[in-house]
């Protein structure tokens, strides 16, 4: 039982990846300067140094995490996402990337609008809470969903900060901040949503600017 | 393979250079001796070569026995050796005493071959840069003209920045431990009370003591009270918290351990270290800024080319995480191939000597080709 829940947890993250590889992937211009702000073991940055000639720096605060970047050789930051960006003078990264990571950053509003001065661009994916089966999960069970996104019940989660598409969007309208491309994925995070979003999508990606 | 049971065995060699040296600061000594060990074997293509620096007390003997009955090994054993982070035998090792030390290398207590008598303060202020030019001599005099490495903490990390600075093209990987790119004013006033203590030991003389003898206390007192910042509060409290030694036979006798370990370390450096290298290493440690006068750092790191990693300590705070962090905030702003690792320990700034699993992989990892 626990290796099919983990096999399928581990197809589900190779999805993810691929999603957000491919779609950031393919908006990054080749010899671009990237930040990828909780960069896990660097694929994403080793992927786009070979494929597109990026220079890239991955952040991470987890030791295990920071050793596989150093295996790839990728240059490696370990410390919080929120501490690195006063690092960095006014737009030096043409990409700021925040893939699956706002839902656990501590005043994500202040980061995001951090990352505009120093980044050109920022690519920001995220799960979508608004998504119509944890509404009805909620309303009908009064309990959290836990499901291939959703894996751990509340007491063994770390704390996490869900939102909608809707919640997202308002936000960068408030702030003035540009939303140059969306891309919404269904339940699947493959195939493209564009049907009432907020309800319907399962995952979506942004490229912002100010 | 190796085998535990049986002690890596090593020995010094020493390098006399005839050639005269030209100071930083001024000055120059007309020829000089560098003790060093090495371990492993050079390969074919003369590029498997790691260079060790050592910190302010360190020495030339960082890894091995000299015998098996030997109490103690090299000073970073944990870390170098067949089969460990820093892997004998894959590298060659080669960690020699700073120019300027009293443990075979040419330093004030050497003789100056023009007077035959001891230089004491007639030797040349010495500077990291200095170190570090010495080094390279060294290295090619063994034949080598591009390090694999060159790792090492503390005063050993401001050594591998140099190298990264003054020679891009001889060294591929550098490895900075509990470091900074300057000394700030709490590092420069701890040392400057350690100073104070030996130039008011009334046995220093100016400088001009005979070997053997000179400001035993001043120097011990120096060391205990540096020793003190190379812990931490935690560490020091797990280690020792208020257990008690002795019976003190008056009421100012040692009582706690921790008073114990401190005067038995005063005691043993002065066994084997010379006051005077004591000033002018500390001095090096203190002039130690590579912020050019707008302040600014990155234009050091501009011209670099080897790949970096930094590591800091998070309960060293003597060179706390935040200043290891500069230097590679730096570098990653000159665009560097630039990594900062930071190593959860509570034994303070000593941290990078103690043993750290997760550390050796760091390093190992990092070496890896």
């Amino acid at each position: 039982m626990n290796n099919d829940h983990n096999q399928h947890k581990s197809d589900w993250t190779e999805i993810r990846r691929k999603t957000d590889f491919e779609i950031i992937g393919n908006w990054i211009e080749p010899n671009s300067q990237i930040l990828d702000l909780g960069c896990g073991e660097g694929e994403l940055i080793s992927c786009l140094e070979k494929e597109k000639n990026v220079y890239g720096i991955g952040v991470d605060k987890d030791t295990e995490k920071v050793i596989k970047c150093l295996k790839k050789n990728i240059p490696v930051y370990q410390d919080e996402v929120q501490s690195v960006l006063k690092n960095f003078p006014d737009k030096f990264f043409d990409w700021i990337i925040f893939s699956r990571i706002i839902e656990d950053l501590n005043e994500p509003g202040e980061i995001l609008k951090q990352s505009l001065r120093v980044g050109k661009h920022l690519a920001v994916g995220f799960i979508n809470h608004g998504f119509w089966l944890n509404r009805l999960h909620f309303l009908f069970k009064g309990s959290r969903i836990i499901n291939s996104v959703y894996t751990d019940p509340w007491h063994i989660s770390q704390r996490t900060n869900p939102f909608s598409l809707k919640e997202f969007e308002k936000f960068c309208k408030e702030n003035e901040i540009q939303i140059l491309k969306k891309n919404y994925l269904s339940s699947d995070w493959v195939n493209s949503q564009t049907f009432f979003p907020n309800t319907f999508a399962g995952y979506a990606i942004y490229k912002l600017t100010q | 393979m190796n085998n535990s049971t049986d002690a890596f065995l090593v020995k010094h060699q020493d390098w006399h250079c005839k050639d005269s040296f030209d100071f930083e600061k001024g000055g120059s000594i007309s020829e000089f001796n560098l003790r060093y060990e090495t371990y492993g074997e050079l390969n074919e293509n003369h590029s498997n070569a790691i260079l060790i620096c050592h910190a302010l007390s360190g020495d030339y003997h960082c890894a091995g026995k000299y015998s098996q009955d030997d109490k103690k090994s090299g000073w970073w054993d944990n870390v170098i050796g067949p089969g460990k982070a820093i892997d004998t035998n894959k590298f060659f090792v080669i960690c020699s005493n700073c120019l300027g030390g009293c443990q075979g290398s040419t330093g004030p207590e050497s003789i100056n071959p023009k007077t035959g008598k001891a230089y004491n303060l007639t030797f040349p202020q010495i500077t990291i840069k200095d170190m570090v030019d010495a080094q390279y001599r060294l290295i090619n005099h063994l034949g080598i003209d591009r390090l694999h490495a060159v790792a090492g903490g503390s005063m050993g990390g401001m050594q591998t920045l140099q190298w990264a600075i003054a020679y891009p093209e001889n060294v591929k990987n550098i490895i900075a431990l509990a470091t900074t790119a300057r000394q700030g004013a709490q590092a420069i006033a701890f040392n400057e009370v350690g100073r104070a203590a030996i130039v008011q030991d009334p046995e220093w003389k100016k400088g001009h003591y005979e070997q053997g003898e000179g400001p035993k206390v001043g120097l011990a007192i120096a060391r205990m009270m540096a020793h003190i910042t190379y812990l931490s509060d935690k560490g020091m409290e797990s280690k020792f918290g208020r257990n008690k030694k002795q019976n003190p036979d008056n009421q100012f006798d040692v009582e706690f351990e921790v008073e114990s370990y401190l005067r038995y370390q005063g005691e043993s450096f002065v066994n084997r270290f010379d006051a005077n290298t004591y000033l002018y290493f500390t001095k090096a440690l203190d002039l130690f800024d590579l912020h050019l006068k707008d302040e600014k750092l990155d234009h050091m790191f501009s011209t670099i080319k080897a790949k970096c990693l930094v590591i800091g300590f998070t309960s060293d705070w003597l060179f706390p995480p935040d200043q290891n962090k500069a230097i590679v905030n730096s570098m990653l702003r000159c665009k560097k191939n630039a990594s900062y690792a930071e190593v959860e320990m509570d034994f303070g700034h000593d941290s990078f000597l103690v043993r750290a699993p997760e550390l050796y992989t760091m390093i190992e990892t990092f070496l890896h080709e």
